[in-house]
């Protein structure tokens, strides 16, 4: 392994029942990796399955969303000096073997976020047709306005390089932090690059995304990502 | 000075005691002056159109009204949306304070906890100042 420090953010929300197979699976898959639980207002034993593994737990007095827990995760890492961010699910979508993938375009130099994607290449995975329909609509959108083809809007599973996270700290998107995230890392001079992964059902828990999140979504982060396009780009 | 009708009476009554009951919010520290405002800004404009028919008369011709109580309405109608409106924007600003607030919280309570237990240490800490 190169010298970049890397912490593991792992976001859990009532998730006792996948969050100790996630973990017991990162420990296998990078052994000497540094992990963070950032416990977004669990009501369940989430904290406390994550101590019992001797995992740094911190937790939200009340549920904030993935973007909230991000960003506390990212605090984290930016005060105490690592190099790299890595957002897991805590639900066992993202498998930890591809760590390593996803950390080696950092390593390499050649870009500040990498993205898991489950598209570029011919993954298993199959969404309902409204859902895919917004995934070509926010991938058509964001790959047009950074000029390089992103895939995989949605996926939860990126690395994001300290000068990112110092960014992501302070600025970051509330609910859904998806295309109008990427479309504003990119403007500010990001460089981002995809990595071809293979994501699982769920383990247990239940999504993040329900029935009345699934008709905001799409108002949100077309507004959203609009307004980061009507705003003057920011400098790194 | 023209005959006020019973309609205009009670508008510039309810918007008089509007004011009064809100300045008693205020007083009784239920309700922040900046607040208070718009409240009372609106309540004297309905209560002077209420009182003043000319006023009434004068808007609603020049406004093509069809009728003096369409532009009562129309005046109170639209000091209730710049009132939500203006609510909605405190609503996000107090959302993105709450936010802010709960995740420096969380950190705040790890550190806390880290040096009231002193105990082993999880692993991925480094030791803060």
């Amino acid at each position: 392994m190169s010298e970049l420090r890397v912490l593991v953010i792992i976001p859990a929300h009532d998730e006792q029942e996948s969050l100790p197979v996630t973990l017991d699976e990162l420990r296998r898959a990078a052994p000497g990796v540094d992990a963070l639980v950032v416990d977004d207002g669990s009501h369940d034993g989430t904290a406390e399955v994550a101590r019992r593994r001797g995992v740094v737990v911190v937790r939200h007095a009340v549920n904030l969303g993935v973007g909230g827990a991000l960003q506390t995760g990212f605090r984290w890492a930016v005060e105490h000096g690592y190099d790299v961010g890595v957002q897991l699910d805590a639900d066992g979508q993202h498998d930890p073997a591809y760590l390593p993938a996803l950390l080696e375009p950092l390593r390499a130099g050649r870009c500040q976020v990498s993205i898991g994607s489950r598209y570029v290449r011919r993954s298993g995975y199959r969404a309902p047709a409204a859902r895919r329909l917004g995934m070509v609509l926010f991938s058509g959108l964001v790959s047009a306005v950074l000029g390089e083809r992103i895939t995989d809007t949605t996926s939860g599973f990126r690395a994001y390089a300290r000068p990112v996270m110092e960014v992501c700290q302070h600025d970051f998107p509330r609910d859904f932090p998806d295309a109008p995230l990427l479309i504003a890392l990119g403007r500010r001079g990001f460089r981002l690059e995809e990595v071809p992964v293979e994501m699982r059902e769920r383990q247990a828990g239940r999504s993040f995304y329900t029935l009345g999140k699934s008709l905001y979504y799409p108002y949100k982060n077309l507004l959203a990502s609009l307004m980061v396009l009507l705003q003057r780009p920011a400098q790194p | 000075m023209a005959f006020l009708s019973r309609t205009q009476v009670i508008t510039a009554v309810g918007a008089v005691l509007l004011v009064l009951y809100v300045l008693d919010l205020v007083r009784r520290r239920k309700l922040s002056e900046e607040y208070s405002l718009l409240w009372v800004i609106c309540s004297v404009v309905i209560a002077a159109l209420g009182f003043s028919t000319p006023l009434l008369t004068w808007i609603t011709r020049t406004l093509g009204m069809m009728g003096a109580s369409s532009t009562v309405f129309a005046f109170g109608l639209g000091f209730t949306m710049a009132m939500l409106l203006h609510l909605s924007v405190k609503l996000s600003r107090l959302g993105q304070e709450n936010h802010a607030l709960t995740r420096e919280l969380a950190l705040l309570r790890h550190e806390l906890e880290g040096r009231e237990a002193a105990g082993p240490r999880a692993p991925g800490t480094v030791e803060g100042a």
